[in-house]
Parts: C-alpha cells; sequence; structure tokens
C-alpha cells in the first residue's frame, strides 16, 4: 500500500480544488486571489519539475500569512465572505503539505464544501454547470487517490481507472448514476418550514440592492447592474408599465446631503386599505439582498405572516433575505393614504437643515406666491421640468453643500435621484410635506412565461406630496423630464450610453436566458416545505406527516434502486472488454454481423470462421485476422506495434459483399 | 511472586483475546464457508465506512443542516448529490469484492529470521473486472492490491516475517477492498487450511559434520559417475534424471537406475550427540549439517529421539530432514 500521492492524483486534486474555488476567488480581494492562486501554482510545480516539500517554517508561516491577509482584508473571520475566504486560503496553505494520500483526500473533501458555501452567495442556473464540474473533478481525484492506495504491482493495461480519461469516465459514471437519486431526495427530503436559527445579522456582509437611505449620486452604480432583483407573476392581467412603482423604504430625513427613513419609520401601519375589485393580487420571487425590503405596488393590503408594515407602507421581512424568496401580496391602489397629516408628521415632512439651498428657497417662496394651491404649484414645478433645459443623463456632476440649488439652476442635468431630491426640497421649502420613496420602476415582460422581470437597473427614486383630501400622492419629477425613462426604463433614456452589451439581439438573449433562470427560481430554488406541501397535495398525499414523507422518500429511492440495477445490467451487456485486440476484433465481428453472419455466445471463433469467411468475397483477408487475433489474445504476450497493426487492420478492414 | 502474578495478568487479557477471536470465527464459520476454496458472497462480504467515509459523513451531515436551515436549494441538491454518490460508492465497494473467489493460499517453508511468503490465488467467477483488491494478515498493515479482470486470476502476495522455527498456523486473512472512492470497506475472512513452516536458522559457524563410520573421503558429488547396481520402483523424491524410462516403459511402471554406494557407509545425525547445550542451538547445528550434507551429495539421516529418518539425499529428503526439526517438539 502506498500513503504518498502519485504526480497524476496531485494534479488531479489541484485541478478540482481550483475549479471548486474559482467562483470564490471571482470575489476575493486580490492579495487573497494571488495568495491561493500562488500556492496552487507552486505546488503544481514542485509536482512537475520535483521541487523539494517545503520545511515546517515556511509552511506554518504560509499558514499565519492567510490568516493575516483574511483579517487585513476583511477587518474579522466572521461573516460569510470572510468565513469562505479563510477556509479557502487554509486549503490553499494544506496544499503546501499535500504530499500524503489523506492530505488529498482532505482536499478534494473539502472541494466539494467549498461548491456548498458558494451557494450561500448565489445560486443562479448557470452555477448548476460548476457544481457538477467540480463535483465530477474532486470524485475523479478521489478515485485516483483511492487507486494510489491499493497501488497494484501490476496495473493490467486496459483498466479502466488507471489513465485520466478512464478516471474522468468513472467520475462521470458515478455522478449520472447518482443524480436521479439526488433529485428524488430533493424533491421528498422533508423540508423545514422555519429556520432552527437565524443568520446573524453581522454576518451578513455582502451589500447588493437598494439600500435604506439615499445620497445623491448613489443610485447610479445600480443602473450598471443588470442582475435581476425580483420577478413577479400576476394573477390577472398586470396593471400598465406606468403604474408599476415598486415601493421600497420610503425617507422623510434630510440633513443636506443623505436622506434617511427617521427614527419614526417603523410605526406599525394604522389603516389597513380594503379590498376592492381593483385589486393587484400577484407573487414575487425576491432575490437575495441580506436585507429586509420587500417591494410592492400601491398599496398593500395582504402579506404574509412573516412580515411587517408600516404607517408609509413599506414592507420588511422578518428575516433579512438570504436565500430567493417568495411573498404574495395583494395590492389596492385606489385608497387614501393618510387623510389627515399630524401636526408631527406635518413637521417631519417639512423639515430641512437651516440655511441651505437659499435659491431654492427663494424660488420655492417665488412659487408660492404665485400658486396658492398646492397641486398648482406641482403642476408648475413639473412643467418647468418639462419644458425648461433639464435633462435626463446618468453621465451628471456630483452635487456640492447646496445639492438642490446646484442642480435647479446650474447643473440641470441628472436622474431619478437627483431630480426627487431636488424636487422634494423645493416643495418642503414651499411648506408642501414631501417624501422621498425608493424602489424599481417598470420592469421587463417575459410575455412567453407571463412575468415581469425586474432588474437591479431598474432602480428608481420619485416622491410623494401630502395634499388636502388626497392623502399622499405620487409625484415622479422623473417623469416630467423625461417620459421615455418611464416607459421604456432606464436604458432607453440614455442614448448613445451604450456599452456593446447593451445591443438589442444580446439583450434579447439575456430576457431568454433569464426565462430559464425564472423557472429554475420557481422550480427549484423556490422549492421549500410549502411547495412540496403543495406537491404532495397535488399527488393526493396530504397528511402525510414528517414520518409518513420520509417512508415515500425511502420508497422512491427503493423503487430507483431496481430501476438503476437494471439500468447497470444494460450498460454490461455488451462490456468494453479490456483487451485492446479483443476490442479490435469486435469492430470486425460487428461488420459481419450487420451482414447477417452472427457469432453465438456458444461459438468459438475458429467454429465460426468457416460460416463467416464463406458468407463474403475477401474470405481469406478474414481468416488471416482471425488467425493473428487468435495469436493475440491466446498467445504469447504480443510486442506492442504488433498489437497496433492488428488494430489498424481490423479498423480498416469491410466485407466485400457479391 | 510478584513476577508470576504480572505475568498472569498478561496473560488474561490474552486469553480473553483469544477466547474471543475463537468465538467470532465460530460464528464466522456459521455464517458460512471460510476456508478456501470459498467464493465470497453476502454472507462473508462485511462494509463499513473507512476513516475517510465517517469524516465525509460528518461534513455531509454539516451540509445538510445548514442547508435545510437557510433552504438553500442548491446546497441541498450538492448535499443530496455527494450522499448518493457516497452511497453508491458502498454499493461498488460490495460489488467489487462479491464474486471474488479465493482459490488457495499456500506458502513456501522458510528458514528462521527470513520472510515468508503467503501467496493467495483469486479468480474472478462473474464476468466483470475488479480492481484493487488487498489481502492482509491483521494487524499487519496492507501490502499492494491486486486488479482481477473478468474471469481472471491473479496471486496476492503477503509477506510474513518469522523468528522462530516451528509450525504457525497463519492467522484469519483479511481480504477487502476500497475501491471504487475509499469512502467503505468491504472485506472477508479467509482462514488458510496451510501453516507456515519455520525451519531452524542453520546455525554459522556450525562444529564439524560427524563423517560416517566407513566414509568415502571424496567429496565428489553426483550419482552417475557410481556405479551402476540394479534398478528399483521410483520413489517419491528420487531425482527425475535417475528414472530408466526405457526399462520403465518395459514395465509399465516407474524404474529408478539404482547406485552402488554401500562404500559411504551410514551417516545419522543424531540430536543427542549435537556438542550444544541448547536444544534450539542443537537444531539449528543440525540444520546446517543437513544442509551441507546434501550440499556435498552424501546420504544423511536424521534421529531426534521422537522420530527417526533413514540415510537418503535429495530435495524431499531434506525438506522431511528439515520438517522435522521445524517440528521438534
Amino acid at each position: 500500500m502506498r500513503t504518498r500521492l502519485s504526480k497524476l492524483s496531485v494534479l488531479t486534486v489541484l485541478a478540482a480544488f481550483l475549479v471548486a474555488v474559482a467562483p470564490h476567488l471571482w470575489a476575493m480581494p486580490p492579495t487573497l486571489w494571488a495568495f491561493v492562486a500562488a500556492a496552487i501554482a507552486w505546488r503544481a510545480g514542485a509536482e512537475v519539475a520535483n521541487w523539494r516539500p517545503p520545511g515546517r517554517l515556511i509552511r506554518v508561516g504560509a499558514t499565519f500569512l492567510g490568516l493575516g491577509l483574511v483579517i487585513l482584508q476583511y477587518g474579522t473571520l466572521w461573516g460569510r465572505r470572510a468565513a469562505t475566504a479563510l477556509l479557502c486560503v487554509m486549503l490553499a496553505s494544506k496544499l503546501l503539505e499535500m504530499y500524503r494520500l489523506r492530505d488529498g483526500r482532505m482536499v478534494a473533501a473539502l472541494a466539494f464544501f467549498l461548491v456548498a458555501t458558494q451557494f450561500l452567495f448565489s445560486q443562479r442556473l448557470e452555477l448548476v454547470l460548476w457544481l457538477l464540474a467540480s463535483c465530477w473533478l474532486a470524485t475523479a481525484a478521489l478515485l485516483r487517490i483511492q487507486r494510489d492506495e491499493d497501488a497494484p504491482r501490476h496495473v493490467r493495461p486496459g483498466h479502466r481507472a488507471a489513465g485520466v480519461p478512464g478516471m474522468l469516465r468513472a467520475g462521470a459514471g458515478l455522478l449520472a448514476f447518482a443524480l436521479p437519486f439526488a433529485l428524488v431526495l430533493f424533491a421528498l427530503f422533508p423540508r423545514l418550514g422555519s429556520p432552527l436559527w437565524g443568520l446573524p445579522e453581522e454576518a451578513l456582509d455582502g451589500r447588493t440592492g437598494l439600500s435604506d437611505e439615499m445620497s445623491v449620486g448613489e443610485i447610479a452604480s445600480l443602473f450598471n447592474d443588470d442582475s435581476p432583483a425580483f420577478r413577479v407573476t400576476f394573477d390577472g392581467t398586470p396593471p400598465s408599465r406606468d403604474q408599476l412603482y415598486w415601493r421600497g423604504p420610503v425617507l422623510w430625513d434630510f440633513d443636506g446631503r443623505t436622506w434617511r427613513r427617521g427614527f419614526h419609520a417603523n410605526r406599525p401601519i394604522d389603516r389597513e386599505p380594503a379590498i376592492d375589485d381593483g385589486a393587484l393580487r400577484y407573487t414575487v420571487q425576491i432575490e437575495p439582498t441580506e436585507r429586509r425590503w420587500l417591494f410592492a405596488l400601491d398599496y398593500p393590503a395582504r402579506w404574509p405572516d412573516d412580515v411587517r408594515v408600516t404607517s408609509s407602507f413599506e414592507l420588511l421581512s422578518d428575516e433579512p433575505l438570504t436565500t430567493l424568496t417568495p411573498y404574495s401580496v395583494v395590492s389596492e391602489p385606489d385608497f387614501t393614504d393618510t387623510p389627515v397629516l399630524t401636526p408631527l408628521l406635518r413637521r417631519l415632512a417639512t423639515e430641512l437643515p437651516d440655511g441651505s439651498n437659499p435659491r431654492t428657497r427663494e424660488h420655492a417662496l417665488t412659487l408660492r406666491r404665485e400658486h396658492p394651491d398646492d397641486a398648482a404649484l406641482i403642476d408648475a414645478v413639473l412643467r418647468w421640468f418639462n419644458e425648461g433645459p433639464f435633462f435626463y443623463s446618468l453621465e451628471t456632476a456630483p452635487l456640492g453643500r447646496h445639492g438642490a440649488d446646484e442642480f435647479l439652476f446650474d447643473l440641470r442635468t441628472g436622474y431619478c435621484e437627483y431630480y426627487a431630491s431636488a424636487f422634494t426640497v423645493l416643495m418642503r421649502h414651499a411648506g408642501i410635506p414631501a417624501r422621498i420613496v425608493t424602489g424599481y420602476q417598470g420592469g421587463f415582460w417575459q410575455a412567453s412565461d407571463e412575468y415581469l422581470l425586474v432588474r437591479n437597473s431598474d432602480a428608481h427614486a420619485w416622491v410623494e406630496v401630502w395634499l388636502d383630501g388626497r392623502g399622499w400622492v405620487r409625484v415622479d419629477p422623473t417623469a416630467a423630464v423625461s417620459p421615455s425613462r418611464i416607459r421604456d426604463g432606464a436604458r432607453s433614456a440614455v442614448p448613445g450610453a451604450g456599452r456593446w452589451l447593451d445591443a438589442d439581439w444580446i439583450f434579447g438573449l439575456r430576457n431568454q436566458y433569464d426565462r430559464l433562470q425564472h423557472l429554475w427560481n420557481q422550480w427549484v430554488l423556490g422549492f421549500d416545505a410549502e411547495r412540496q406541501q403543495s406537491m404532495l397535495r397535488r399527488l393526493g398525499l396530504q397528511a402525510l406527516g414528517v414520518t409518513g414523507q420520509a417512508a415515500l422518500m425511502i420508497a422512491a429511492v427503493l423503487l430507483l434502486g431496481p430501476l438503476a440495477w437494471w439500468l447497470l445490467g444494460l450498460m454490461r451487456r455488451d462490456p468494453r472488454s479490456d483487451d485492446p485486440a479483443e476490442r479490435a476484433w469486435r469492430r470486425v465481428e460487428n461488420r459481419m454481423r450487420r451482414r447477417g453472419v452472427r457469432r453465438a455466445p456458444s461459438e468459438t471463433v475458429r467454429e465460426w470462421l468457416p460460416r463467416a469467411a464463406a458468407a463474403i468475397r475477401n474470405g481469406a483477408e478474414l481468416e488471416r485476422l482471425a488467425a493473428n487475433y487468435v495469436r493475440l489474445r491466446y498467445g504469447r504476450p504480443a510486442s506492442e506495434p504488433a498489437l497496433r497493426r492488428f488494430i489498424e487492420r481490423c479498423r480498416r478492414w469491410r466485407p466485400l459483399i457479391d | 511472586m510478584s513476577s508470576s502474578s504480572s505475568s498472569s495478568a498478561r496473560r488474561f487479557p490474552d486469553a480473553l483475546r483469544r477466547r474471543l477471536a475463537r468465538v467470532f470465527d465460530g460464528w464466522l464459520s456459521r455464517r458460512g464457508p471460510t476456508r478456501p476454496p470459498l467464493t465470497l458472497h453476502y454472507r462473508q462480504v462485511f462494509i463499513l465506512p473507512t476513516a475517510f467515509g465517517w469524516m465525509i459523513a460528518l461534513l455531509l451531515h454539516g451540509m445538510l443542516l445548514g442547508s435545510l436551515n437557510f433552504n438553500n436549494s442548491m446546497g441541498l441538491l450538492t448535499t443530496f448529490l455527494l450522499t448518493c454518490m457516497g452511497l453508491l460508492s458502498l454499493h461498488l465497494a460490495y460489488r467489487n469484492l462479491e464474486g471474488v473467489r479465493v482459490e488457495a493460499i499456500h506458502s513456501e517453508p522458510v528458514f528462521a529470521g527470513q520472510s515468508a511468503e503467503v501467496r493467495i490465488e483469486l479468480r474472478e467467477t462473474s464476468g466483470r473486472g475488479r480492481a484493487g483488491i488487498v489481502c492482509l494478515l491483521p494487524p499487519d498493515p496492507p501490502v499492494e492490491g491486486v486488479d482481477l479482470s473478468a474471469s481472471g486470476t491473479a496471486l496476492a502476495h503477503l509477506v510474513v516475517p518469522t523468528e522462530r522455527r516451528g509450525l504457525y498456523p497463519l492467522g484469519r486473512i483479511r481480504v477487502r477492498t476500497r475501491q471504487p472512492l475509499g469512502l467503505f470497506e468491504a472485506w472477508s475472512w479467509v482462514h488458510p487450511r496451510t501453516s507456515i513452516r519455520v525451519w531452524p536458522r542453520p546455525a554459522e559457524p556450525a562444529p564439524p559434520r560427524p563423517e560416517a563410520s566407513s566414509a568415502d573421503r571424496s567429496n565428489r558429488p553426483g550419482d552417475e559417475s557410481d556405479e551402476f547396481h540394479g534398478l528399483r520402483g521410483w520413489r517419491e523424491g528420487d531425482s527425475l534424471h535417475r528414472i530408466a524410462w526405457k526399462a520403465s516403459q518395459r514395465h509399465d511402471q516407474l524404474l529408478a537406475r539404482q547406485f552402488s554406494r554401500t562404500e559411504r557407509g551410514r551417516l545419522v545425525f543424531r540430536l543427542d550427540t549435537v556438542p550444544v547445550a541448547d536444544v534450539e542451538r542443537r537444531l539449528s547445528v543440525l540444520c546446517r549439517w543437513v544442509l551441507d550434507a546434501e550440499r556435498d551429495g552424501v546420504d544423511y539421516g536424521l534421529d531426534l529421539g521422537w522420530t527417526r529418518l533413514e540415510p537418503d539425499h535429495g530435495p524431499v529428503h531434506r525438506n522431511r530432514c528439515l520438517d522435522a526439526l521445524a517440528e521438534h517438539p
């Protein structure tokens, strides 16, 4: 028995590790990235060029260097990114001492684990391919290592797992056989209705999607992010595009630069909308954001139990969204939000920092004098935006201390945040209660599968003003400047901003791909305890309970077992011979079989030969081949060139029929 | 007194272990045949996870719990895929051993201090190739494994170091495989019928060999140069070139030429005449004398008290003598 890894094993383990670690490397800072890559490269070099194994001091030093780098880069070892980076770095330093079989096995096994940790960050469809590829390679590595351990003195030349192709084939076979069983387990393994423990908030370190505050100029980074934010399926016809305002965080407090929700924002809702015929019923599947925000249309009237609704009709999930999460909402567009504004809320909705934006204040007071009516004043401002020299562009300048002043009177070029912020400041100066709503606007309608795809690039900010008798009313100043932004999405509103990826056909392709992703999300990722139960109900297996379900699962696996056994038998019916001469000869026999001369299992080659030779014109050639074959198969071991010549002749040979 | 109590304390767990081994062996043989030739079937094949297998199981449990808790579908899919592959490898490990036939187990006698080689003859009976079948004698570490082609045979080798002369029954031989992934070990126990025969170590240096009473001083080896005396029935142990083929054909039985060697006298090594005190040392010296006499072509006999071998020569006679030395009580 050998205890040390062969060259082939080391290289296979390295390949498996490289593939498993690749997506993690993608998300790592360059120093860590370089550390892991250097360790892999060094180990591969050491194996190929026979470099000396490093001493203990170097190994321990490398381990501590890796640990130090992780702490330096992340400031902590807590949190998913830092923890997985630590795992990658530690495995990389393990490579330096990977010489024994058990070390190789350890790295291969943890490569499996690395695969699973990647799904804490993303579960996109394309990662399935990566999952299969890494499992495949790691399995091949384990096969190869076991081969090392057995270290047979005489390896049969044609043995299947001997070389790289054989090993990969064996690995693929294992994977292919395991897959159907895995799918049965996936469908029937009892799921947890509610988690046993929650993820600590500090552990959530990735930040994607909308935040709960807004500094002007911030959403811009989202516009370049074409990744899906959420997908919506409607019961019934979806509302028109210009009504698709997906409300997220509502911002009240302004310090001159940044809009925040404010301390009172978490008050619970005080009046729920009544549902009538015009109510919209829909289900949203939101991609993980690691925040609690859920998005809904005006005004949510029914929501899931684990969701809280604030007085501003914001939806907050009880748990941060760490996986793809579905939720169903009923929205009632026809509703008056806050018919009576309390003095406190009025003060909060008109508060501005002292002494900021003097020109805006001047302009607001002028407008106020011209338009004593709030609605007329708003109309006037929107008209000014629409007819005046205001432009919509993602490429604009950052704003200074008097942001609204600079924007309204100098810059006049910007996107939704600029308009929303300046508009709200103007309203508040004019004494009209106003607040900013952030969220998403519009989305892409996948007509074939009837769902709405909302991307992060659909992020939007708009304004709600409070009007006497009408409550909070939505005003979108961006729409006044650039109606196409609302009609066709942010992309169309910015002419010529195109990266090459914006070409129409690529965009179309990506929308097609998103359909697959949507199905994947619905049927695989969104397959939770609830969906599992509904599947069982549809199969007529309502009241199974966990025990019954487990029994069902075991029964299904047991049923699948004989099926697999049978398939295995099918595959064995014409087993590939270990002997290359026999494989070549079978080619000849197969050609003869197609001519109707089949060798019975009970017949020897010599018995079959006269019959076969008589049936064709070049029977003499066949006889020579057969004599050759019998000598190679049963005689003394033949030389390699003789064997190759025989194989070549068998390949070329064709029966000639009169 | 203290020494006797400590030795009995040492013996007790030993005795217990032997007793347990006997109980286990009894149970094993009640399950089915364990002596070669035997084909390994489900009654003979045991299977358990290896240490690495347990580690993977722990890892998978962690992954399962984590994925279930966060309802991470891809994590679950990974966990299930790996679990199923692991369980499949259990099945494959079993299939790799099941249907292997242990035809025979041999070992050649060796001198004390040499390593005995045990050869285990394996045959594949189910028409599918096997890989990495390892035979070992616990608690010895395993040596290299063998591969079996479909319906083929292979020899597995075991090396057993020896120290003292005697007959050593081979313990249970473990025929095992960890293919394909090293997660599970399937094994069978085989009880060999043979023992390892260990001859005494030839003494070096040895006291001079006694001479025959009326010895021919020439050390000239060989038979054919001796005077032809007659024919006698061929006995096992006679060398093949002493067979009188033509005469045998006429008489329908194998006849050996006999040469006149009467003048050499009778040389019998007696245990009690060896000029050394210790019995083991004496046996060693006898071993050396037997080997030397055989080399010199001298007829020799052996008298150990409990058995007596008449003077003769040839490899078979030599081995018979050495066996007697090994078995000396």
